[in-house]
């Protein structure tokens, strides 16, 4: 249940992360949130 | 001169290229120079290690998320707003009292975010003019205010250098709550009075009081501080009954944050999340940086020979190399330096207490935050009480931050004595 919940609150940094991504314009701040995105994607989809 | 050497100045030279030459982000630098530590170590593009680097702040990563939209829903619901003319209101008449409180609610958003930027900038700002209006001067107002976000960066709940740390001789955040506490309230409560307490001898509440935003507290009334209730009580709880299942830092911030949008002003949970995320993400770049930064270190041999060289210090050597380059490679970020500097000065006084050293450390790292030219926590604190130059704040800083280092340092020294006292698991 809480693994499931953990997973939640994961889906809703994501989505909030990537919908930053495409307002911001300078490129090394969407470099810099893609970042954050690549461990977040890989834990809610339970790879790592 | 050794290859550990060599790979070690690429490194820090692409860090500080990119950082200060390229105007990068310091997490996109420090990204760069895992790459190219990497490459100059033999190891190509290690993908599999930069991506582990990455995973050794996930959970901190969600903390410090979570903890950032719990204070967004605080301040939008007027909770905060509330909490500063409550205080005022009920220790008018006990300047110093006041001021130690104001103090801690300046520290407030530190504790809860681990960012001394979130402090400076949220109670901070709040604070800075009721400070002001009582009589102290900006200069000294921006002291408090910048001592607060530091000092509430590192008290207890939250705080990331402590974790980062933790983390790299695999100590889980238990227990640190009491000698982070200890390591900081006082510090806070002395220097709030240093600065401020000669200005508000004789303060008088009629003064400031059209200036409190009294309505949410008059609308809402104590249910509007339900949310922080709910915080505390949680934590609390996860401590005291560790046979209930542990629900986690970032499950009680959403828990308390639902909570939070039904007790106060209307919010619109889109707005504060889409704020939240961009006020954090510049930090959560840099524990990314960070991670891939420490793995590449790892596997290149740096971080083996900078451990040896901090180990192989004569004991008073240590701690004066201590007090003096972690604090000034701060200057890039206090984070990298409780990762780069924190984790080895940890490994070379295991001999004491883990838990107590890594948080007198991790104080010291702190200081990182008012070291020029990044100096966030001075920069940010100048301009919420309009001062147009910071160099004057780092200057009455001077005096604080080497008491700050003793005080560390006493507690690194008798780490063993005193933490039958103060460290609870």
């Amino acid at each position: 249940m809480i693994t499931l919940i953990y997973r939640g609150i994961i889906a809703l940094v994501l989505i909030f992360v990537v919908w930053h991504i495409f307002e911001e314009e300078k490129i090394t701040h969407q470099a810099n949130a893609a970042l954050v995105i690549i461990p977040l994607v890989l834990r809610f989809l339970m790879i790592k | 001169m050794s290859i550990e050497l060599i790979i070690f100045l690429a490194m820090i030279i692409t860090f500080v290229s990119g950082c200060f030459i390229l105007k990068l982000p310091v997490s996109i630098s420090m990204v760069a120079a895992a790459i190219v530590g990497a490459f100059v170590g033999g190891y190509g593009f290690p993908l599999r290690h930069l991506v582990e680097g990455m995973f050794s702040y996930v959970d901190t990563v969600l903390v410090i998320t979570t903890a950032m939209i719990f204070m967004k829903v605080i301040q939008d619901s007027g909770a905060l707003d509330a909490l500063s003319a409550l205080i005022i209101k009920k220790f008018n008449k006990t300047p110093a009292l006041l001021l130690c409180l104001i103090m801690l609610v300046i520290m407030f958003p530190g504790m809860i975010t681990g960012s001394s930027t979130a402090a400076v900038l949220s109670a901070g700002s709040i604070m800075a003019p009721i400070l002001m209006i009582m009589g102290i001067p900006a200069l000294e107002t921006a002291c408090i205010i910048a001592m607060g976000g530091l000092l509430g960066m590192i008290a207890p709940p939250v705080n990331i250098p402590v974790m980062i740390i933790g983390g790299g001789i695999d100590i889980p955040y238990v227990g640190f709550e009491g000698p982070l506490a200890m390591l900081t309230f006082p510090l806070a409560f002395l220097f709030v009075l240093m600065f401020g307490y000669k200005y508000v001898k004789k303060f008088e509440y009629d003064l400031i009081k059209s200036k409190l935003n009294n309505a949410p507290m008059d609308k809402y009334g104590v249910k509007i501080f339900i949310p922080i209730f709910i915080a505390l009580g949680l934590m609390v709880i996860n401590k005291a009954f560790p046979t209930l299942p542990n629900l986690g830092m970032p499950l009680i911030f959403i828990i308390a944050s639902i909570v939070g949008a039904f007790t106060g002003e209307r919010i619109s949970v889109t707005k504060v999340c889409k704020e939240s995320i961009k006020s954090v993400l510049p930090v959560l770049g840099i524990l990314m940086g960070v991670g891939m930064f420490i793995q590449i270190m790892t596997l290149t041999g740096v971080r083996g020979l900078i451990v040896t060289a901090c180990i192989s210090l004569p004991d008073a050597l240590r701690y004066i190399a201590m007090a003096v380059t972690i604090p000034l490679f701060g200057a890039v970020s206090s984070y990298g330096s409780a990762s780069v500097l924190g984790v080895p000065f940890l490994m070379a006084f295991l001999s004491g207490s883990q838990i107590v050293t890594a948080s007198a450390i991790s104080l010291i790292a702190s200081l990182g935050d008012m070291m020029p030219p990044t100096a966030l926590a001075g920069i940010f604190a100048a301009q919420v009480v309009g001062l147009d130059d910071y160099k004057p704040v780092l200057k009455k800083f001077i005096l604080p931050s080497l008491i700050i280092i003793i005080w560390a340092i006493l507690f690194i020294v008798f780490s063993d004595k005193i933490a039958p006292f103060i460290v609870f698991k």
